[in-house]
This record gives C-alpha cells, sequence and structure tokens, in this order.
C-alpha cells in the first residue's frame, strides 16, 4: 500500500511542494524501515507534532486549503504521515481511500493520455492489494492476484463504457472553476520589448492547433491575433487593459474562413483568432477595442473554439481623439535620431501610406539582419538598434516601425500574436507553437481603419512566407534548437496526430459529441429521455453480458479429462436411481451399487477402480493409455434401468 | 452516537435474523447456501468510497474533464462487479458442522467445519463464527471443486452447557467494499464440564472407597463371554468370535478389581458444589486414563452405568455439565 501510495502521490509531484514530497516519501520510507526492524512507531505525540508542523508549513506556503491544489497537497501529506501509524487493516483502507482520491485529482487536473495509463496501473496495484487486504493470509502470489483484478477490471470496463457514452453532462459548469495562474504555460504577455519575442522563439512549446472547414487562406494572411500594445517608454510596449471603447465596426470585403482552434493553456484571456473574426463559439467571448477575441477568465484549460474570420476587412469610421492622442503618443526625451529621421522623412512624404512605404523601403534597402541572437541595446534602444546594429528580430522591427510611425504623426500600434504554423499531414491540422510568435504593426488610414503593415517582411520576406525555420535556416543558432532530422519531424507530427484525435474523440466528448452518436444510432431528435432510455438499455446489455460472463466462469468445467468423464458416469447412475451420496469414494460407490445392482457390477467397478488409479496412483507412463481407455468407455457405458 | 449506531445495527440484524429463521426454518446440515439466503451491503469502507466516486463524478462533470469521469465511471463499475464477485463467493457453498462440542470450562469448544465447493471458482477469504457478535472467528478459503476443514475454537466461560442458534458465514471478498453474509440456523451446543480439579483420592471399588486403584492389576482369569456393549475398551474385545462373524462379544475375567467403580457424589459430602463436580470430573478422566476398570456415576438425579471409553467418558462430562449449579 505503501507502494501505491507513493506512486499516486508520483503523479502529482509536478505541482506539490518539494518538500512535502520528500516529508510524505520519508513518513512512509521510517514507517517501512521500523516495521522491518521490528520496532513499534513512533508515539502519539511525535507523530502528532510532526503532522501538526508539517500542516502549519503547508499554511504558511499556501496561505489557503481550499481548491484542488491546495487539497491535494494536504492529503498528499495526511495520507504519508498515515503511515506513520499503526497499520491495522482499517488505517490501510483510510490510506487506499487518498490514493484513489489522488488519482482522480490528478485527472481532474491533466488530460494526459500516458497518465491516465499510469493511473490505472496505481489503481490496478491498489486492488490486488485489497484483495489481499481482505485475506487474513494471501493464498497466492502477486501475479495471480493482478490477474484477477484484471479479470474483474475486464468485466467492470462494458458498464463503465455505456455510462461514460450516455452519462448526461452539464452544458455550463454548475460552479465557476477556480482558475489556477499558477500551471500555466509560458507565452506572450501583456507587454513586450525589442528582445522579448526571442526567447519565445526557442521554445517548442504548442500554443494552440487550428483545424481550417475548407482551404486555408495563403500564409501571408495567417495572422493569429493576440494582445494589442498602444503605450510606450520609447523601449517597452505594454498593452492599456480593458478599456471601456468599443471597436469600429469591420466590413468585411474577402472570404471567410471557418475553422476550429484548441488552445493550450496560457495566464490570460485571449484567444487568438485569425485576424479578422466575426463569429466565435465561446458563450462569453467577445471583440475587444483593440479587436482580438477575449473571453471572461484566463485561459487556464485546453479550450477549443470554433470560429470564422474575414482576412480582408474595412472601416469608415473615424478614429476618436482620444484614440488618436494615445496611439501617437512617444516619449519625447527617448531616441531622438529615431524621432529626427522621422521628421526628415515626414518632410518629403505627406501621405500617410507612402511614409510607411518609405520606411519599409529603408528597411529593405539598408544592412539590417533577421537574427535570433540580436546585440544588447542601450536607453535609447530604438536609435541603437535603427543606427548601429541593426540586427533584430520581429519584436524590433515592430517597435522601430511603430516609433517612426508614431514620431510621424501617424496613429500605430503593435500586435502581438502568432503567424504560419506548421502543416501536420497526418491529422490535417496546423500547430502553432510559441517560435510562431510574432509582432506587427498597424497603422490607421482614414477611410481604410487598422491596416496590417510587418515590417519583418521587409527584411525577411522568408519569415512571412516560410516561418522561422525558413528565414532562419543559415543561422547556427537555430540549428541547435531545433533538430532538422526528417524522420524526428515526421515522428512528432504522427505522435500530435494521436494526440488530437485523443483529444477530439476522447477528452472534449460532450454533450454535442454524444447527441451526435445517440443520433448516429438512428434516434432522431435525441432529448434527455430518449439519452436516458438509450443509457438504460445500454446498461441492460452490459450487465446482460456480465452475468453470462460471470456464469460462464463458474460453469467451467473441470480440465482434467478423468474427472469429466467420472462426473458423466456419476450422471447416468444417478439418473437409474443410483445416485453417488456426497461422502462415497469412487470405490465404495462401485460396491454399493455391485450389492443392489449385481447386473451392473463388473462394469462399474471395473470404471471406478480406473478412475480411483488414474486420480490418486502414482503416475506412471502407462497412465495415458489408460485414461484413454478409461474416458472412451466411461464415455460408451449407458446403465440400464432396470436389471 | 457510535454505540447508539452499533445498538442500531444489532437490533436490525436481529430482526432481519428472525426474519431468515422464519422464511427458512431450522437448517439441516450440510447446507448448500442458495443466493436467496445470502445478504450483502456496502462496508464503511465501501460507503467511503461510494461517497468519495459521488463526489468526484459531480466534480468531473462540472469540470467536464472526460478523464476523470471514465475514471469515476470504471470505479464504479467496478464496484458493481466487486458486488456480485463478493456475493458469488458464498453462493454454492455448501456448510457442515458438528452439532455438539464438549469443553472444559474456561477452556475452547472447538467445532469443525467442512467446506465444500463444488463449484469451478475458488473461494476466498471466507470468515466464519457463531453468531454475529462472538468475537471468536475462523477463516479460510477454499479452492475449485475441493473441501477445507475449518477449526473455529470458541471460548466457553462457565460449566454448563453454552447454546447457539446460528452459524454466521461471511466475507469481503474481493475488496472489503461489500460484505456478504448468511445465517445457517442451526443449534450448536457446547457442553461445558468442570475444569477438573482436585486432590481426594479415588474411591475404591464397589463403591464403598476402600481398596485403592491399582492393586487388582495383572491378577484376571478369563471367565467367558459376554455381548458388547457400547463404552468397552478394544482391547476387551473378542476379535476372534467377531471375526468368525459372530456377534460382537466381549471377554469377561473373574477379578474382584473389575467390579465396577463408582464415582458418587455422595463421597464428597460437605464440599461446595463447583468443587464436588471438578473434583468428579478428575476422577472420570484418572479412571479413563489410568485403569482398565469400568466405572459408573452417580449424581443426583442421574446415574451412568459403568462403562469405558471415549464415548462413556462424554457420556459422564455431559451429565457434569449438565448438572445444576447452586445459584
Amino acid at each position: 500500500m505503501g507502494v501505491c501510495l507513493g506512486l499516486a502521490i508520483a503523479a502529482h509531484i509536478a505541482s506539490l511542494p518539494l518538500w512535502l514530497t520528500a516529508v510524505a516519501a520519508a513518513s512512509v520510507a521510517i514507517r517501512l524501515f521500523l516495521a522491518a526492524r521490528g520496532l513499534a512507531a513512533p508515539s502519539r505525540p511525535v507523530k502528532l507534532g510532526i503532522a501538526a508542523a508539517s500542516i502549519a508549513i503547508l499554511f504558511l506556503q499556501l496561505r489557503t486549503f481550499n481548491g484542488l491544489s491546495a487539497g491535494t497537497a494536504l492529503l498528499s501529506l495526511v495520507a504519508g504521515l498515515k503511515f506513520l501509524e499503526t497499520r491495522t487493516r482499517r488505517d490501510l483502507y483510510a490510506v487506499a481511500l487518498i490514493v484513489y482520491f489522488l488519482c482522480l485529482a490528478a485527472l481532474l487536473r491533466s488530460e494526459s493520455f500516458w497518465l491516465l495509463l499510469y493511473l490505472i496501473g496505481v489503481a490496478w496495484l491498489t486492488a490486488a492489494t485489497l484483495l489481499r487486504l481482505a485475506l487474513s493470509t494471501p493464498r497466492h502470489g502477486w501475479p495471480v492476484d493482478l490477474r484477477y483484478v484484471g479479470r474483474i477490471s475486464a468485466q467492470a470496463l462494458p458498464v463503465a463504457v455505456v455510462l461514460w457514452l450516455f452519462f448526461p453532462r452539464f452544458d455550463a459548469p454548475l460552479w465557476q472553476l477556480p482558475s489556477e495562474r499558477g500551471n500555466a504555460q509560458s507565452g506572450l504577455s501583456d507587454s513586450m520589448s525589442p528582445g522579448d519575442i526571442v526567447d519565445l522563439a526557442l521554445s517548442d512549446e504548442i500554443a494552440f492547433r487550428v483545424r481550417f472547414d475548407g482551404a486555408p487562406p495563403p500564409v501571408a494572411e495567417r495572422y493569429w491575433r493576440g494582445p494589442v500594445l498602444h503605450e510606450t517608454d520609447g523601449h517597452t510596449w505594454r498593452n492599456l487593459g480593458p478599456t471601456a471603447e468599443s471597436a469600429a465596426t469591420l466590413t468585411p470585403t474577402g472570404p471567410a474562413y471557418s475553422y476550429t482552434l484548441s488552445l493550450e493553456p496560457h495566464p490570460f484571456n485571449w484567444l487568438f483568432a485569425l485576424d479578422w473574426p466575426d463569429r466565435w463559439s465561446v458563450p462569453d467571448g467577445h471583440l475587444n477595442a483593440d479587436d482580438t477575441l477575449v473571453q471572461g477568465a484566463p485561459v487556464s484549460r485546453p479550450l477549443d473554439v470554433s470560429a470564422s474570420s474575414h482576412t480582408h476587412v474595412f472601416t469608415a469610421e473615424p478614429l476618436s481623439a482620444t484614440a488618436r492622442r494615445r496611439d501617437t503618443q512617444l516619449p519625447s526625451n527617448r531616441n531622438p535620431r529615431t524621432l529626427a529621421l522621422a521628421v526628415e522623412l515626414r518632410r518629403a512624404h505627406p501621405d500617410d501610406l507612402e511614409f510607411a512605404q518609405k520606411v519599409l523601403e529603408l528597411f529593405h534597402r539598408e544592412a539590417f539582419f533577421y537574427t535570433l541572437s540580436p546585440p544588447p541595446l542601450g536607453a535609447n534602444s530604438i536609435d541603437d538598434f535603427l543606427f548601429d546594429t541593426r540586427r533584430g528580430f520581429c519584436g524590433h522591427y515592430a517597435s522601430a516601425f511603430a516609433t517612426l510611425m508614431r514620431a510621424a504623426g501617424i496613429p500605430a500600434r503593435i500586435v502581438t500574436g502568432y503567424h504560419g504554423g506548421t502543416y501536420n499531414p497526418y491529422a490535417g491540422y496546423w500547430i502553432l507553437r510559441q517560435s510562431n510568435a510574432h509582432a506587427w504593426d498597424e497603422i490607421w488610414v482614414a477611410g481604410r481603419g487598422w491596416l496590417r503593415v510587418d515590417p519583418t517582411a521587409a527584411i525577411a520576406p522568408e519569415r512571412v512566407e516560410a516561418g522561422l525555420d525558413g528565414a532562419l535556416a543559415a543561422e547556427p543558432l537555430g540549428l541547435g534548437i531545433r533538430a532538422r532530422v526528417p524522420w524526428i519531424t515526421d515522428l512528432r507530427l504522427r505522435l500530435d496526430a494521436y494526440g488530437q484525435l485523443w483529444r477530439q474523440r476522447f477528452l472534449r466528448f460532450n454533450q454535442v459529441a454524444q447527441l451526435s452518436l445517440i443520433e448516429r444510432l438512428g434516434i432522431e431528435e435525441p432529448d434527455a429521455e430518449k439519452i436516458a432510455l438509450v443509457m438504460a438499455a445500454g446498461l441492460v446489455l452490459a450487465f446482460a453480458w456480465l452475468v453470462w460472463q460471470l456464469r460462464r466462469e463458474q460453469r467451467t468445467e473441470p480440465t482434467d479429462p478423468a474427472v469429466v468423464a467420472y462426473r458423466r458416469l456419476c450422471r447416468r447412475l444417478a439418473a437409474v436411481g443410483l445416485a453417488r451420496r456426497p461422502h462415497e469414494g469412487a470405490e465404495g460407490y462401485a460396491r454399493r451399487i455391485g450389492q443392489s445392482r449385481p447386473d451392473l457390477a463388473a462394469a462399474v467397478e471395473a470404471l471406478c477402480g480406473s478412475y480411483s488409479r488414474l486420480r490418486y496412483a502414482k503416475s506412471s507412463p502407462e497412465q495415458g493409455a489408460e485414461l484413454e481407455a478409461f474416458v472412451a468407455r466411461a464415455r460408451a457405458y449407458r446403465p440400464r434401468r432396470k436389471p | 452516537m457510535s454505540k447508539r449506531l452499533q445498538d442500531l445495527r444489532r437490533a436490525s440484524g436481529r430482526r432481519l435474523r428472525a426474519w431468515n429463521a422464519r422464511r427458512h426454518g431450522a437448517d439441516s446440515l450440510p447446507l448448500t447456501i442458495n443466493r436467496r439466503r445470502i445478504y450483502i451491503l456496502p462496508t464503511r469502507f465501501g460507503l467511503a468510497l461510494a461517497a468519495l466516486l459521488a463526489a468526484m463524478l459531480i466534480a468531473a462533470l462540472n469540470y467536464n474533464s472526460n478523464l476523470a469521469l471514465a475514471f469515476a465511471f470504471f470505479m464504479v463499475s467496478l464496484a458493481l462487479v466487486a458486488m456480485h464477485h463478493c456475493h458469488r463467493n458464498l453462493s454454492g457453498l455448501s456448510v457442515d458442522v458438528n452439532l455438539e462440542s464438549d469443553a472444559f470450562a474456561g477452556a475452547d469448544a472447538v467445532f469443525h467445519f467442512m467446506l465444500r465447493n463444488e463449484s469451478s471458482l475458488e473461494r476466498s477469504g471466507l470468515e466464519v463464527s457463531l453468531e454475529a457478535e462472538q468475537p471468536a472467528r475462523a477463516t479460510a478459503s477454499v479452492p475449485a471443486h475441493s473441501d477445507e476443514r475449518l477449526v473455529l475454537a470458541v471460548p466457553v466461560g462457565r460449566r454448563g452447557v453454552h447454546r447457539w442458534d446460528y452459524i454466521e458465514v461471511r466475507t469481503l471478498h474481493p475488496f472489503g467494499w461489500f460484505r456478504a453474509w448468511t445465517y445457517v440456523h442451526a443449534s450448536l451446543t457446547a457442553f461445558a464440564a468442570p475444569r477438573p480439579e482436585g486432590h481426594r483420592p479415588l474411591p475404591s471399588a464397589a463403591g464403598s472407597g476402600h481398596a485403592p486403584l491399582g492393586e487388582t492389576h495383572g491378577e484376571e482369569e478369563f471367565a467367558g463371554l459376554r455381548p458388547y456393549a457400547p463404552g468397552v475398551a478394544l482391547k476387551h474385545m473378542a476379535w476372534k468370535v467377531l471375526a468368525r462373524g459372530g456377534e460382537p462379544a466381549v471377554r469377561v475375567y473373574t477379578d474382584l478389581g473389575a467390579l465396577p467403580e463408582w464415582l458418587e457424589w455422595s463421597a464428597l459430602e460437605g464440599v461446595e458444589t463447583e468443587a464436588r463436580l471438578a473434583q468428579l470430573c478428575r476422577w472420570i478422566l484418572t479412571c479413563e486414563s489410568r485403569s482398565a476398570r469400568p466405572y459408573g456415576l452417580r449424581l443426583p438425579g442421574v446415574e451412568i452405568a459403568p462403562g469405558r471409553g471415549p464415548t462413556h467418558r462424554i457420556r459422564c462430562l455431559r451429565a457434569l455439565a449438565l448438572q445444576p449449579g447452586v445459584a
């Protein structure tokens, strides 16, 4: 049981404080050590002292015992300490309950197929332990008991499957999920300094997957919109947070693309829809003032969003004065050379679009480089970048471009999000990793609205067309982090495809999927009543199978052919009124028959004698032949009813 | 609270048993336990697990976590199957036991159970006790197609006759989540003879209290045969006669010392009742082990004709056990 507990706690090891795991492990180890030495468990005050101290430390660390992680931590601790207690059957039952709780708690927080397998193993072992615990002295070894548990589990499977498939699901949670920011993944944040996205570019973590219902838009239009940054101190750009403003009404011009996003958890509420979304399936999802699709709470659990977007939109509405002021704001005391450059260029190009075009041409014409290892920048970071280092990543170009635009009085903002993606041919969806994180700009053009400008495309068009790997093919650093071995890439895509299948078919099985399954069974317009009926029918079938299975097990005839033949003989004799008495051995039985029915005596005595020799005499080489003869004669023998 | 709960449990157990007894009547042994007389309820552990699973199901439904839901449903289903296994573990098992047992006060009365398993399934973790509250219980597992003997030693306190109205056979198999049990309504009796005590010498032959035991050894002469009566020592049987096909007979010897010895209640006048019985018990054991002479027992209202052998001894000891006490 100690082992089971250890394994169950191990499932939580990532989310538990390290010292707690150590305390639990130590107390199990101490207990096992004392038991092996035949020493008594520690005295009561010692145990209570340790328990009180550990729980106090835990509370000081977590500040709460409310919520799943804290509860799990507390229970792991208590279970570990429980082991210091005497090992009566009841104590071990308590530990078993905690093991089951830990298994379920681990599954509540995770979606991993491997974790499920692992915990099934733990539950299996626990059940075998319980099986042995119910006996005062175990009769069989572990393999036999584990097999037995396996058999019971197999018998339990159909009922479990029926329950899982047809048990009604809630369409909305009964109570709000506690948001757990602690275990969220890395990703985009609500602020950006020029070098920030470089860190993300080195990460292979998946941000989301997306499946297009039809053909995907061309790669140059696949911009997945995240937070929009307005405020700057000349170096760092920040998101404003929620504002009271509402987004301008966008009029679509291009075709609509519909798709399903499968988001991994991250600490914010952005949903990374394709620019620019017009419909989405998230109940509390909405577009904020920056046209970014957000929901009410952070994406703390994997989330599926069905949405559709137009890649070309415009608006004829004017920009509000507040917005214009905000999006042309620049600190006047930073980056003087950049400001001067903008003023100079602006004089030659009073038209906004022409000005932007000139800046892009500047990036393209001058010796600017796209790199994952940009040199460090000083206090006037844009100045340093534009005039000295000239080596940067998308963040550098986006901030430099936005700074130049604002210096020229053109409203500009930085949009961060993801771009491109890797296609998985095995399952037909795109994978967007953190390395696909990207930053680009939008400038305000009267009569058209916010217009996307991606300055990175001016320096490294491959980045926009072929993705990061293509853009960095010549860069030595890129090679280190992304193994470009084709079969490994291939294998990873295949595994990811299986993972997605598992998610779609198993993890995302919800009310909608349930209804469509029932419809596929040929039941039209399923409602709650029909689902209940289907479930009842399924359960009846499953139980019928179970009962049949149990009966079959019980009816299995003995395997020894001699016993089978002897039983048949006894049945035939019983049919003519000569039933064997329970206490009678084969020879005694034969003798009694001989006395009451002398006509049968010879045959029955020969058969019974042969049987007892086969069963009880020492085995010898001749037995094979005798067995065959016995079985044949016993089968052929038909006692007459009357002498 | 816990005590009241226990009382409630006991009371409901009594009512169930009474109903069961009315339904089935006294059972004749060996009894094959059929499905209609097996009761099954979750244990406290099982109830705790059920509560845990219910909570987990609600949590899993709320979080819409299909993984936890699958695990919880699997556990629910496993519990249902375990219930069947628990019930099946008793069903079809046949139980036999000796209905009477002899013991000395303060020692154990031993009942030999025979559990017979005709089926192809192993019956594991069976527990047998006399009545529900009896702490004495014995456990066994019976492999497929075989029998298992089970010895249940029940401590008996005072001298006298102890009766139990039923046997309880139960099992926690497989996981301890359910307890299946059955009542076998058979009246079991333990005759508790007094603990053999006292150092008074054996009274002499013919009940007069003279000749001490042992004088007559080796001075016997064959005098003829008399018909066999139970309780005769095997070495006195006329085996040759039996072998020739005659009626069982006993060789009779002429010897004054072979005259029956009477162990008399009245020989211990003035001794307290229990001590008297204890002394008589010691004498019976001594006669049985040391002497070849038959002995008889005279108690108030009881007279057991002289005899010898295990059956006779048991008769005498039971007579002692049945003697009314002072109170």
